[in-house]
């Protein structure tokens, strides 16, 4: 089981590329990398437990609305993401266990705003043995 | 960095280029940049151009897919970039041609204090502005607002502030739009958007959002310099900020909701952050009216923004707001789409011109400017980095004639984020521009690092480009003293 995110460099935003063995673990490689720009992960504990679900209409759209609902978490109830653990997907709907704590001034040090997750040049593609995936986010 | 464009560019003379529009199949007009040699050899090394002929595929688009010379990489359409869309040819709104931060912009307050007086103070003034004014990621401001008066913000933007005290009519007549566009439908704002825009509305945020104190350094046009009330040596507060976390999410429900249009309607996209719907459509309506009430929520915001630094400043020196002359010289959105009526081929259009990353820059005589800019043309507020300059220019005829009004809206970013911390790596930036004369405080781990100077190109050039093209002229050069950021 292998799953890998690292960001790459787009003049005023940020992307996200991923690659991992299944498709549930390359949206759980993407989430944690979006975890990490909002606040890096080493620092958020694991103290509480949400469920997440997102359905859409093809699996680019789906990774869009997951990493959408992932920022909406701390946008609209200042939650910090530590991990992230897909329990089901397939290509219109995964639902998914994410666990963190509420964001505190006093021991997190945020990163970039980001203002959205966006469709540009965006990929979720099967290519041999491996899933990857491409995302820009609008910082 | 992107890779490098291979698409097909020309020279027309020594400040326009053209991207012919046979240079990409779907293409329905050209594309043309306004460049000088040196920025056009950093334009071709990014993905820029190919995003100035994905526009030109629009529907109804008119006139040319036009960039400005602090064109970048954005996502969909290029920041620095215009179009104008004919309404009655089926003309598109697309969200992407806004973006996410809906009319962020920039206001210019002028004062009657001497930057002898103030330069021995800045350290201190710049903290009390720190203090006072809300900045960073995810910060609350000082003021709240229920879902009933954000609704009274979406219809009326700032000039709902004047019926509560936070605004007069000068800044209003100062105001692009007069600080409220009609047209605003509340209605079709998420519920999501309103709880995102209940404490945002007063806060500067993150990323390149500042709030600058400058002294004028250089006039270049007395009549205009003294119709703004600006001279040498006297200094100014630039506010670049936009619509929060509102805006944001107006945008992105927008860009969700739209993403069957373009099957709808038969659009054939290359880059699926342009989704667009006819202006006409139900869809097309409903986002206008959505990011017409984000647009009004962000003038309302620069207002909230203004009332801070003019009470930090009051405060600060123990005097009035009226006694310091902190008036109004300006506010201009510079990511926003609108309706307005050019001449193309000769004959009155009803445009729907998107500009992303680029200023409106109304020539004199536009009936919507204040009596006394009617002579000289609407203010153009450009910032420039933070250890650099700013500009105030005017609209000029010509730019009415050649890009629908509208000219350049920064620096614009040469150095990826990453690429900027790293530049920054062992440097302290803060001490940096301390050593320049300027005081910077910042909120954020990695602002300074980000926002850098060298990140961006030389708003000298960008600047000289669009003057030297005749898109606007140039009044005041103003130079940054001291800084806040998010």
């Amino acid at each position: 089981m292998t799953k890998h995110c690292r960001t790459f460099e787009h003049t005023a935003d940020v992307g996200l590329e991923a690659r991992a063995d299944t498709l549930g673990e390359l949206f759980e490689a993407m989430g944690e990398g979006l975890a990490d720009v909002i606040c890096p992960r080493q620092s958020v504990k694991k103290q509480k437990t949400l469920q997440i679900q997102v359905e859409s209409e093809n699996v680019e759209s789906l990774l869009v609305d997951f990493l959408a609902e992932l920022l909406g978490l701390f946008n609209l109830e200042k939650f910090l993401v530590a991990g992230v653990k897909v329990k089901r997907i397939d290509e219109t709907s995964v639902a998914a266990e994410v666990t963190g704590e509420t964001y505190d001034p006093a021991r997190h040090e945020l990163g970039d705003e980001i203002k959205a997750v966006t469709y540009h040049q965006l990929k979720v593609a099967r290519e041999g043995d491996e899933w990857t995936g491409r995302v820009i986010l609008d910082v | 960095m992107g890779k490098a464009t291979n698409i097909k560019i020309e020279q027309i003379d020594e400040y326009r280029w053209r991207i012919p529009k046979d240079s990409r199949p779907g293409m329905r007009v050209d594309g043309i940049i306004y460049a000088d040699e040196k920025l056009m050899s950093h334009i071709r090394g990014e993905q820029a151009a190919e995003q100035v002929a994905n526009v030109a595929t629009l529907p109804g688009i008119v006139g040319a897919s036009l960039a400005m010379p602090d064109i970048h990489w954005g996502y969909g359409f290029c920041i620095g970039g215009v179009a104008a869309m004919d309404i009655e040819a089926g003309g598109v709104v697309s969200p992407g041609g806004v973006g996410y931060d809906i009319n962020c912009g920039v206001r210019l307050l002028r004062s009657d204090l001497d930057v002898e007086q103030v330069r021995p103070q800045m350290k201190v003034l710049i903290d009390q502005l720190f203090r006072d004014i809300p900045c960073g990621v995810g910060v609350g401001g000082k003021f709240k607002f229920s879902d009933k008066e954000l609704r009274k913000i979406c219809l009326g933007g700032a000039k709902y502030l004047a019926e509560i005290d936070l605004a007069d009519e000068d800044d209003l007549a100062a105001t692009e739009a007069g600080g409220a566009l009609s047209g605003a439908d509340p209605d079709a704002v998420s519920p999501v958007a309103y709880r995102r825009g209940r404490d945002q509305c007063g806060t500067l945020g993150a990323g390149n959002h500042f709030v600058e104190v400058q002294s004028i350094e250089e006039i270049f046009d007395a009549r205009a310099a003294e119709a703004m009330g600006l001279a040498v040596g006297k200094i100014c507060v630039m506010i670049h900020s936009g619509s929060r976390g509102f805006g944001y999410q107006v945008c992105d429900d927008a860009i969700k909701s739209l993403r069957k249009a373009p099957e709808k309607f038969g659009i054939d996209l290359p880059d699926r952050q342009l989704v667009c719907a006819p202006v006409k459509s139900p869809e097309g309506r409903r986002y206008l009216g959505a990011m017409r009430s984000a647009a009004n929520y962000a003038w309302a915001n620069r207002q909230l923004l203004a009332h801070l630094a003019r009470k930090a400043l009051a405060h600060h020196f123990k005097a009035s707001v009226e006694s310091l002359g902190l008036r109004q010289v300006y506010d201009v959105a510079h990511n926003i789409a609108k309706i307005e009526m050019h001449e193309v081929d000769g004959k009155p259009r009803k445009l729907c011109v998107h500009r992303k990353g680029a200023t409106r820059a109304f020539g004199p005589g536009n009936e919507e400017l204040p009596e006394r800019y009617r002579l000289i043309g609407q203010p153009v507020l450009i910032p420039g980095d933070m250890g650099t300059a700013s500009y105030v220019l005017v609209g000029t005829a010509a730019a009415m004639r050649e890009t629908f009004g509208s000219t350049c809206h920064g620096a614009g970013r040469v150095m990826s984020r990453k690429a900027a911390i790293r530049a920054a790596a062992g440097r302290r930036i803060d001490a940096e521009l301390a050593d320049a004369g300027i005081i910077a405080r910042a909120r954020g781990r990695s602002g300074l690092a980000e926002e850098q100077p060298d990140a961006y190109k030389d708003i000298h050039n960008v600047v000289d480009v669009v003057v030297s093209a005749g898109l606007a002229r140039k009044v005041a050069r103003l130079k940054p003293m001291g800084v806040i950021k998010g």
